[in-house]
Order: C-alpha cells, then sequence, then structure tokens
C-alpha cells in the first residue's frame, strides 16, 4: 500500500517528474499535472476566474485541434482527460492503455502547454458554469447547495469563501483577456508537480519532464492569507428554498492538517462519530439506523466534496485550511430541529467524555484495515501521493502514516485531540429548508422539539428522544440569517 | 476470438442452484464478494408494492438471530470492510471489498443472513423511514423526477413503469407491509435465484468449498414472478412535466427496444448506434453542443435489461424556447440513420472505445465485479459478457442501419420537463 513516490533525477539540474510510482505490469498509465493556482487567486468579483481557466485547459481547443478533434482523437482510446479546480490546485488527470500513449500524450500535453483560448469554447464553458449554480446548486442538489453554503459561512471574508466554480457574477464578470493572463501568470514550471504511476516508461518520464521546461519559468506562487473567523458560539444561515425538505450541514474551522500526529488521532475519534458512507457512523446509527428519520448522517476533517457520489475520500483537493463537519442528509423540515439537535448532543458526549477504550479498539482496528480502501487503484495513488507533496509528506506518505499511528495511538492521544479541538458548544450551521420562517423562531425560541413517529418506537429510543428534544442549542436571534435560494452564490 | 476479460474464470452451481462465479486477479491483498440476487424493481408486478426490492435491500442489513445488526456491523467494522447495496430494476447487488485474508469471515456473514434474516416489526418501520428520506434527497433532482414520468407513459403493464425507488404513496405505506417482506424473502432470496461473484488473489478451489460448506443447506425455492408482458406501442406518446423550482428543460426520448440478448444483432448494434448517433463524436452532439450551444449535456444508451426495455435519449437544453429546434434535430439524426448505413469507417472507432473503455474499467476487484454484475444478472454468467463483446466485434454498418429501426415514431414516449421560469 505504500503511497511514497521514488524519484528518479535526469542530468543535474534538468527537469524531472516530481512523482513517480511504477507498476511495471499495469497496462495502463495514469497522469497528474497540478499547478498552485485555485480559487483563492481568484480577484474579488471574478469569482470562477481560476475555474474556468482550468475548464479551458481540459475540455477546450488546442492550438493544434479544435475541441471536436481532441474528441474524436481520444474517442476510439477510451481515454481523456479531466480538471479539478478546487481552492488552492488545478489538477489535470488522465489515464490511457499503455498501447495507446503515442497518441494520448501529445493531446494531453498540449491541454496544458498550448491551448488556443478560443472564444467559442470560452462561451460555452461559462454558461455551463453559470447554469451549473443558477439551476443544478440552487435547485437540484440540497444537500451539496447547504454544504457550499456551510463552506462559505465558516470561511466569510477570505479567498476561501466561494465555490471553486466561482459565483454567478463573478463568472459573468471574467473575460477570456483574464484568463489568458492567469494562464501566463501562474500555469509555469515553479508552479507545476507532475506525477506518472502504472506501467510507463522512461521515455515517457523524459517526455513529461521535457514538458516543465515548455511552460514559462515563472516564480513560485505565494498563496493569499486565509484567516477565518473563529466561531465564538452559534451562528444560523437559513436558506430558504420553498418546498425543499431540509439539509443540514455545520462546521467550524478546524487547525489541523494530514500528516500531523493530531490528525490521526482525530480521524479515530471522526471514524467512530461519522465515517462517510458507514453504517458504523454512530450519528448514523442514532438518526437513521434507530429513528429511520433519513438516509445518513456523516462528520468530517477534511474537505469531502460530491459526498453523496463518492464512498471514498477525494484527491486532489488539498487545502491549507480544513474544517470539522457534520453532514445530516436530507429530512422532512418537522424533524430538523430534533436531528441537528441530535447530531450537536452525540458530538457533545465525545467532547466530555471521550472515546471508551473499547470504542477505540475497535475504530482503530477498523481504520487500520479500510484506509487500504483508500487508494485500491494505481490512479488513486498517484492522487495521494501528489497530496502529499502539496502537504509537505515526501518520504513517508499520508496513507502509510495513517497505518502506522493507529498502531501508536491510545485512547488518551484520541481524547486529548478532541478535546484540543473539537468543541460542541458553538458551530457554524447552513440549512436549506421549505420552512426557513418557522425553523428561525424555533431555532431562536429553543424550546424543546419534539418528534413524533408514524410507528411505535423502543422505550429506550422514546427516553433518549426526551433528552434530544431539550438538548440545549442557545441561539442569540441576531445569530440567525435567512437568505432566499435565488442569492445563494449570486456574488 | 479473443476474451474481454484478461483473467481466467471460473463458473460452478451448487446442488441447490447457487451459482458461483470466480475471477482470480492480482489485487495488492484485496478481494470483492458480491452477492446478486436476480430480483429487482422489474419484479415488483403487485399493486402498491413499487419499491420493494430496494427496500428490501435495506431490511438485509437488519441482522440475524445468530449476528443480529450490531454484531454484523461490528464484524464487518473489525476486519475495515467496504460494504454496501444497491437496486436496480433486474438486480439487487450486496458487495464487500475486504483484506484477501477476510474473506472466510465475510462468506460466513453474508450466507448466515440470504439464510436466515430475521427482523423484528419495529426495525423494518424504522427502515421505512431511512428508505422514505433516501426518496426525498433524490426527488431535489428534476432527472429523477422526469424519469419517473417518462417511464410511467412509456409502460402500459409492465414493472419497467415506475423507478427502483417506487411511487412515493407506496413508499409511505410501506412500514405497514412487514407480513409481505416475510414473503418476499422466500419467495426471492433462493440460491436458485442468486449467483455469488468473487474477485481477487483467490484460490479458486479454496473459495468453492468454503462456499459449499456455507451455502450448501440454503434451500432453494424460486418462484417466478408472473410479469405481465408490455403489448406492442401503437401510437408516440408524450409528457410534459412542470417541475417546482428552476432548471434547465430537460429532454428524454424513450424507444421501446428489445431485451438484452447477445445472439440478437439488432439489439447489439442498437449500443453502437446510441453513441454514433448521439455520443461525443457524433454529428448531433457536435451541432447542438459544440457548435450552436444550447445543448448543456447530450447522451443516448440502452440499459442491458432482462425484459424488453428502452432505449433513452436525453439532453438538457439551454434555452426552453429552443426546445423543439432539439427535438427536430434529434428526428433528423434518427432518420438519417434509419435511411442509411453509417459509413464503415466509423464503426472501428467505436469498436476501438468499447474494447478499451472496459479493460480501463478493470482497476480493481469491484470494479471487475461491478462491470459484470448487471450481465451475471441479466445474461447468466460472463459467458454473455464474452459474447456480447464478440458480437460488438462483428456488428456491420447494415445491423446499425437496422438497430435504427427501434426508433420509429409509435415506439417512441417524449417526456419534457421544464423548470420555473
Amino acid at each position: 500500500m505504500s503511497a511514497s513516490a521514488h524519484e528518479r533525477s535526469g542530468a543535474p539540474g534538468a527537469p524531472r517528474v516530481d512523482v513517480l510510482l511504477p507498476v511495471p505490469a499495469e497496462p495502463t498509465v495514469s497522469f497528474s499535472i497540478s499547478f498552485r493556482v485555485g480559487s483563492q487567486d481568484d480577484p474579488p468579483g471574478k469569482e470562477g476566474l481560476a475555474y474556468l481557466t482550468g475548464l479551458m485547459l481540459a475540455e477546450a481547443a488546442t492550438e493544434n485541434r479544435s475541441f471536436d478533434e481532441i474528441l474524436e482523437a481520444l474517442y476510439p482510446l477510451a481515454s481523456g482527460y479531466a480538471v479539478r479546480v478546487d481552492k488552492e490546485t488545478t489538477t489535470l488527470t488522465g489515464r490511457t492503455h499503455r498501447d495507446n500513449l503515442d497518441r494520448y500524450v501529445p493531446l494531453l500535453t498540449d491541454a496544458y502547454l498550448k491551448p488556443a483560448f478560443a472564444a467559442r469554447d470560452f462561451e460555452r464553458l461559462r454558461s455551463d458554469a453559470v447554469n451549473d449554480i443558477e439551476n443544478t446548486l440552487r435547485y437540484a442538489q440540497d444537500e451539496e447547495l447547504a454544504k457550499a453554503a456551510l463552506h462559505a459561512f465558516v470561511f466569510e471574508g477570505t479567498p476561501y469563501a466561494h465555490p471553486p466554480e466561482g459565483t454567478a457574477a463573478g463568472l459573468r464578470n471574467v473575460t477570456l483577456d483574464d484568463v489568458r493572463a492567469l494562464y501566463r501568470r501562474r500555469f509555469t514550471a515553479a508552479n507545476v508537480t507532475i506525477g506518472l504511476a502504472g506501467g510507463f516508461d522512461d521515455a515517457l518520464v523524459r517526455r513529461m519532464a521535457e514538458t516543465k521546461a515548455e511552460l514559462p519559468p515563472g516564480a513560485p506562487a505565494t498563496p493569499p492569507v486565509v484567516s477565518p473567523r473563529p466561531v465564538d458560539r452559534f451562528e444560523v444561515l437559513l436558506i430558504d428554498k420553498p418546498g425543499a425538505d431540509a439539509s443540514i450541514s455545520f462546521g467550524y474551522p478546524l487547525g489541523v492538517r494530514r500528516g500531523e500526529r493530531d490528525f490521526y488521532a482525530l480521524a479515530v475519534a471522526n471514524s467512530w462519530l461519522g465515517e462517510h458512507r458507514n453504517q458504523s457512523s454512530h450519528l448514523f446509527q442514532v438518526i437513521r439506523e434507530m429513528r429511520g428519520l433519513n438516509y445518513g448522517d456523516y462528520s468530517y476533517i477534511e474537505a469531502f466534496p460530491e459526498g453523496g457520489e463518492r464512498t471514498m475520500p477525494p484527491v486532489n483537493v488539498p487545502r491549507r485550511h480544513q474544517l470539522f463537519e457534520v453532514w445530516i442528509r436530507t429530512l422532512p423540515n418537522e424533524h430538523a430541529h430534533f436531528a441537528l439537535r441530535a447530531a450537536l448532543r452525540e458530538l457533545e458526549r465525545l467532547v466530555t467524555r471521550g472515546m471508551t477504550r473499547e470504542e477505540f479498539d475497535l475504530t482503530r482496528a477498523f481504520l487500520s484495515k479500510y484506509v487500504r480502501h483508500f487508494a485500491e487503484t494505481t490512479s488513486r495513488r498517484l492522487g495521494y501521493a501528489m497530496d502529499d507533496r502539496f502537504y509537505g509528506l515526501e518520504g513517508e506518505g499520508h496513507l502509510e502514516r495513517f497505518v502506522r499511528t493507529m498502531d501508536e495511538l491510545t485512547v488518551d492521544d484520541v481524547n486529548m485531540a478532541v478535546a484540543r479541538h473539537l468543541r460542541a458548544d458553538r458551530a457554524k450551521i447552513a440549512i436549506v429548508t421549505g420552512a426557513a420562517d418557522a425553523l428561525a423562531k424555533a431555532l431562536a425560541d429553543g424550546a424543546p422539539s419534539p418528534i413524533r413517529y408514524a410507528t411505535p418506537k423502543p422505550p429506550d429510543v422514546l427516553g433518549e428522544d426526551r433528552e434530544i428534544e431539550r438538548h440545549p442549542l442557545p441561539i442569540a436571534a441576531d445569530a440567525i440569517r435567512v437568505m432566499p435560494v435565488e442569492e445563494a452564490f449570486a456574488r | 476470438m479473443s476474451r474481454i476479460i484478461p483473467y481466467p474464470t471460473h463458473a460452478h452451481a451448487l446442488d441447490n442452484g447457487l451459482e458461483v462465479i470466480q475471477v482470480p486477479m492480482p489485487s495488492n491483498g484485496l478481494t470483492a464478494y458480491w452477492s446478486i440476487v436476480r430480483t429487482g424493481s422489474r419484479d415488483e408486478y403487485e399493486a402498491g408494492r413499487t419499491g420493494f426490492a430496494h427496500f428490501f435491500e435495506h431490511m438485509m442489513f437488519r441482522g440475524t438471530e445468530r449476528y443480529p445488526a450490531d454484531v454484523y456491523q461490528r464484524i464487518l467494522t473489525e476486519i475495515g470492510a467496504d460494504a454496501n447495496a444497491y437496486t436496480t430494476d433486474d438486480l439487487t447487488a450486496y458487495h464487500v471489498s475486504m483484506a484477501s485474508e477476510d474473506l472466510e469471515t465475510v462468506i460466513e456473514l453474508e450466507s448466515d443472513r440470504f439464510k436466515n434474516l430475521c427482523y423484528s416489526e419495529a426495525d423494518f418501520e424504522t427502515e421505512a423511514g431511512a428508505v422514505y428520506g433516501e426518496y426525498r434527497k433524490s426527488r431535489t433532482d428534476p432527472t429523477f423526477t422526469l424519469h419517473e414520468a417518462v417511464v410511467e407513459a412509456a409502460f402500459d403493464v409492465h414493472p419497467y413503469g415506475h423507478t427502483t425507488m417506487g411511487y412515493e404513496a407506496d413508499i409511505a405505506a410501506m412500514p405497514k407491509l412487514y407480513e409481505y417482506s416475510r414473503e418476499f424473502f422466500a419467495r426471492y432470496y433462493r440460491p436458485d435465484n442468486t449467483t455469488l461473484l468473487v474477485a481477487g488473489d483467490v484460490d479458486p478451489d479454496r473459495v468453492l468449498r468454503m462456499v459449499e460448506r456455507h451455502y450448501g443447506d440454503w434451500e432453494p425455492g424460486y418462484r417466478a414472478p408472473p410479469i405481465p408482458e408490455e403489448p406492442a406501442q401503437q401510437a408516440p406518446r408524450r409528457v410534459d412535466v412542470a417541475y417546482d423550482g428552476r432548471t434547465l428543460p430537460i429532454v428524454w426520448l424513450a424507444y421501446k427496444i428489445d431485451a438484452f440478448d447477445p445472439a440478437n444483432r439488432r439489439r447489439v448494434a442498437a449500443d453502437l448506434l446510441a453513441d454514433l448517433a448521439f455520443g461525443p463524436t457524433s454529428e448531433a452532439y457536435r451541432r447542438l453542443v459544440l457548435d450552436e450551444q444550447i445543448v448543456e449535456h447530450l447522451d443516448a444508451g440502452a440499459a442491458a435489461n432482462r425484459d424488453p426495455g428502452l432505449f433513452d435519449i436525453f439532453a438538457r437544453v439551454k434555452d426552453p424556447a429552443k426546445i423543439d429546434h432539439v427535438l427536430d434535430v434529434i428526428d433528423g439524426t434518427i432518420a438519417a440513420h434509419r435511411h442509411a448505413p453509417p459509413d464503415a469507417e466509423r464503426l472501428a472507432p467505436m469498436k476501438s472505445r468499447l474494447k478499451h473503455g472496459f479493460l480501463m474499467g478493470l482497476e480493481t476487484p469491484d470494479s471487475v465485479a461491478q462491470r459484470a454484475a448487471r450481465y451475471v444478472a441479466v445474461g447468466r454468467g460472463l459467458d454473455a459478457l464474452e459474447a456480447l463483446y464478440a458480437a460488438y466485434d462483428r456488428v456491420t454498418p447494415g445491423d446499425v442501419r437496422d438497430a435504427a429501426a427501434y426508433l420509429a415514431p409509435e415506439r417512441r414516449t417524449v417526456g419534457v420537463l421544464r423548470g420555473r421560469e
């Protein structure tokens, strides 16, 4: 499961590929080309510039081919390349069968060396991006909307606030000249990391290394300062969407990053509390399994975009700043207050009581093996190795550290890390709901929020419900904001 | 003829009818263990029972006397397994990916729940709430809303006329169906309706012995449901859906098409036709998506279905005023393909894409099993998959033109969804 990369150096000073994961028997080759530029670099009023620039590399014409010619050329190879624009990085990834390298590599390298920045492509990509916000995100993905709203809320006033995809007004303000300028300034040899994995040979390593020399040299990027305001009470953002059920996300900034010992200690606590898409998750047990209120309930100590579509953590979203986040999946509006209290109450119990030795032993055993599923494929291992470069984890990578640290941690280490970093008496809360006014009033009143079940429940569940419905959730009236859905990510 | 799966495969059947398919392959110490039940929403022929196959998939995680749900979950947690399940129209699949050394533990757990599932009425009612939650999550998506309306309009009697999620009224009524759920288990969760698919660095003989030991006493007794045959559609149909929210308009054309059958040349060619006519290198794609830029997403295809199903063409339109124009372009594309066979040189890149796409998808034991699951369920084994890819290779331009005959107006249901302006 080693995700560490060994490096092959050419002549001194010669460009080289940064991350190499050879798997000689593998019939495919995976590529990763990552630039240190992301949505945090968007100028105010042009939110979405980095996103559009990334798309103009991956989904548009190059100097040698129009975009439909590119599609035509990639088609028989059943291969492609895609871009992930995140807060800090823009990463092109691709994979092809070894037999097709001669045809594939020129297409991939042209994408980042020779983008054409054709106006027709730009208009197409921009209108799709605006639609994604104004239609899809606002009206078709309540859970993703709540999560994006939480991230904006937690990082309010920082370059991390807007989604990587930008805002509707920001996207409309971006010009093709802005895109060209960002490309010239930031898509440079000084800002690129190149990775190869699978069944590649030395000639391919040389070719990929040469592409560095074909980029302008540039200066290393200086990332902007991101300092989210500390959260010192409960604050609520209600996205008023008529007709919607309730989708809830809450959290706060977290000053722990992968590589640090506390991260792995927190990973144990977080796994016990809310391992993504896992029935062992405690939140899942309390809210879904025992009460049937919704489809799932999870928690995170790292950004986890597209949670509804993936079972394992994403790669290529490395960030200097993370947040602790709880995701309560869609449920009826009349259960929202109760479910929020139930989740906060479980978090409070974790913070005040810590994990028991038994819970710790079981969760540690689980993670020691489960982490193998994080990188089952060579392309995923490459993604982790590229992220390791970002986090400065060369040598012993994140996944190896994960496994090793599991062997070393004690239950006290975990509980101390929880005490240091997690709180249950404050959080920013984002809720997409069709009952914003009623929910705002209920949250401000802080009255008990009993729920009625359609079917009988066992006495122990009903007994615990008495505690949950009264769980203290003090929210000042001035800490509740209601935003019409039409205004979400408008600017 | 070279095989499409680049690994040896082994197939056996136990005396009780349980099929066991194994794909030994290099896998970094991971094994995928899939239990595939040939029952899905297709089998929901009784009124008021839509969505039940999917609901039942949830109940399969509610434990047995020997391994109650919390114990089952605890053991899977101890071994760090990645376990889940899904339900579709033709099958329900339960899948576990784990370290190879834990295979026997998983076989014991899985065989126990398939033989001895046992849950309380209270658990049953609670799970109904979780399923309703899943429906709530899904219905915010306009594509889901339109899909629901299109299949309902397209089918008069066949259960393909409802989605796997089922009708909301039926989901709301599920908590009252405890007795029926036991009946459902007895009817369909039988060895003679199930295939085990095991991929990874396994020793096939050893695995087969383990399977015999744990599943050998599972009682056969599958009762095939009386699925009504859909009468031939006589005239075009149309359904307009108003979506309560903002969305780009969506156009969904669904044509009646034959069931999956690798020996049916026309049906096999239809898979190629979908991409030739509407895929990323098609004339329609170039025109609607790249040049005129009035469609944001276009694709087409037909699922490998057990009974005659649908050939779908799907387009998200950027401008509500252009819906009719998009329908005209799609109609023109179909007319051209019905009229004349494609140029022979267009088939070679497609066949290459099919082959390479399949190979690229075999990255892990779990992805091998995932690719194969539908063919195992619908075609009764990996031979069907091999036969399909061999048949793709033999498709001629004439076959593609014959396949275009499926896309006749009288076989069509048009669905158009519009949002609030």
